[in-house]
């Protein structure tokens, strides 16, 4: 398929140049309602996009409904404790089956005309298919219409999906990330509102991610951060399929009377002092440090809407007790202080990207990196036919 | 008043009243009195040798015991699966 915008493979060829002499995205990827059709299909259904977290179903019997990129998705925590995501419709009429969060104890009924799944998926039932009072039918074999899975995976307590099923393995797109933060692999424990924020951003979501990857605006937009984690303790990450920075002078937040969250057990000694953020393309920003981890899923509502879901995960259950709620508030106040200082600048690309003669912008070669390996990253992908 | 009226009439007058308390359980969303209700219809038309309609019947308490979790619903399966409604 060819890309119907007029330039674009020539702006897309010049974003994949090395870094010195290259072009950042060009603006009707930022602007455009159509391309960011093309970029649903090429980018996220492609790929696997991060929707939501674990947390959000914790229970067996739990499910919620997401729409992502308008794709209507449920997930569902079954009674083994097994996480799916299911396409949220009915197999009979395309029904929207479940339309708020919940916890179902046994099936989910359909509300049109009650066709029942497992909460594995399984069709359970389908009332008076065969007439008034027969739940059965020669035609319809149950065995073959279950609940219409999508191929899903878990790392950080973060849910994600591959929409179009022609993915790699999630633990081989995500292997090197996943290596590099081996450490990090367990169980997190998420204690609810007070660790979970969502920041509405009238931006494209891609620029949330330019501005992440980088630690080159931290001392102008961050001032709080620059009297103790100055530009020069942090390090660019780039890699396959992500990008980020690194500190290494993380300071763990401290309580009035001393105290501090608990640390995992075990770390090499980098993680004493350090703490690293990546994008893992295409939409989720994670961070990890010694005593916790955050997520920040990037949902698309528009070309130029982006939905921030901020989750704040500590890897020892006691951090859950109510003792620590009030560090758990101050941690989450910290960090939505910290990204919505980031809002103004995101927004502010946004607009400049209404500016036709902008022509992407160049990059600093010693500090933009990460970002650059973000935009080739997306030109690549927008360039496979 | 011939013999039989009364019966008869009292028949009407409970279906009349399991109507209502039907309509009033689905407009309160109320699954469990559903389960137990449906099951009530089911009971009642078996009596009046209506399988077709205590299929029905059952078959709405069944669906509305999977919603709920009621354990009602294995048995309310067997039933219907022994009257050759279900698989």
């Amino acid at each position: 398929m060819t890309l119907q915008h007029p330039d674009l493979a020539s702006s897309l060829a010049a974003v994949i140049r090395p870094i010195g002499e290259a072009n950042g995205l060009p603006n009707a990827l930022y602007t455009d309602p159509a391309l960011a059709e093309t970029e649903h299909r090429r980018v996220f259904f492609a790929s696997w996009a991060a929707i939501g977290f674990a947390h959000e179903v914790a229970s067996p019997g739990d499910v919620k409904p997401v729409e992502f990129l308008g794709q209507p998705l449920l997930l569902v925590r079954d009674r083994e404790g097994v996480l799916r995501v299911f396409l949220n419709v009915c197999r009979h009429r395309g029904m929207k089956l479940v339309h708020e969060a919940g916890n179902l104890p046994r099936a989910i009924r359909c509300p049109y005309h009650s066709w029942c799944y497992e909460l594995s998926g399984a069709l359970r039932t389908t009332p008076h298919v065969g007439g008034p009072g027969t739940n059965r039918h020669e035609c319809i074999d149950r065995a073959t219409l279950g609940l219409i899975e999508v191929r899903s995976a878990q790392w950080l307590g973060t849910v994600f999906v591959n929409l179009d099923g022609e993915a790699p393995e999630f633990d081989d797109y995500a292997a090197e990330a996943m290596a590099r933060w081996a450490e990090f692999e367990r169980d997190y424990h998420h204690s609810g509102a007070d660790s979970s924020f969502t920041l509405e951003v009238k931006a494209n979501w891609k620029l949330a991610v330019e501005n992440y990857c980088e630690s080159y605006h931290l001392p102008w937009v961050h001032p709080g951060l620059n009297s103790y984690s100055r530009l020069e303790d942090h390090y660019h990450i780039e890699a396959g399929g992500f990008s980020g920075q690194g500190t290494t002078v993380y300071r763990p937040m401290l309580a009035e009377d001393g105290r501090r969250f608990p640390v995992i057990p075990g770390l090499p000694e980098m993680w004493e002092e350090g703490a690293e953020y990546i994008a893992l393309y295409p939409n989720v920003l994670l961070g990890v440090h010694k005593d916790h981890a955050f997520a920040i899923v990037l949902e698309p509502k528009g070309v130029a809407e982006t939905q921030e879901h901020v989750a704040i995960m500590y890897p020892d259950v006691a951090v859950a007790d109510a003792g620590f709620a009030p560090m758990r508030e101050k941690n989450a106040a910290m960090w939505k202080e910290v990204f919505e200082e980031d809002i103004f600048v995101v927004e502010g690309m946004q607009s400049g990207r209404h500016a036709a003669g902008f022509d992407g912008g160049r990059f600093s070669p010693a500090m933009d990196g990460p970002t650059h390996a973000f935009h080739r990253w997306i030109a690549e992908k927008l360039g496979e036919v | 008043m011939a013999d039989g009226a009364v019966p008869v009439a009292a028949a009407v007058d409970a279906h009349a009243g399991l109507d209502a308390r039907l309509l009033e359980a689905h407009r309160a969303g109320d699954t469990p009195r559903l389960v137990a209700l449906y099951r009530e219809a089911a009971d009642a038309a078996e009596k009046r040798g209506d399988a077709d309609a205590a299929a029905f019947y059952r078959t709405h308490a069944y669906v509305f015991a999977l919603q709920c979790g009621d354990t009602a619903a294995d048995a309310l399966h067997a039933e219907l699966k022994a009257a050759g409604r279900e698989e």
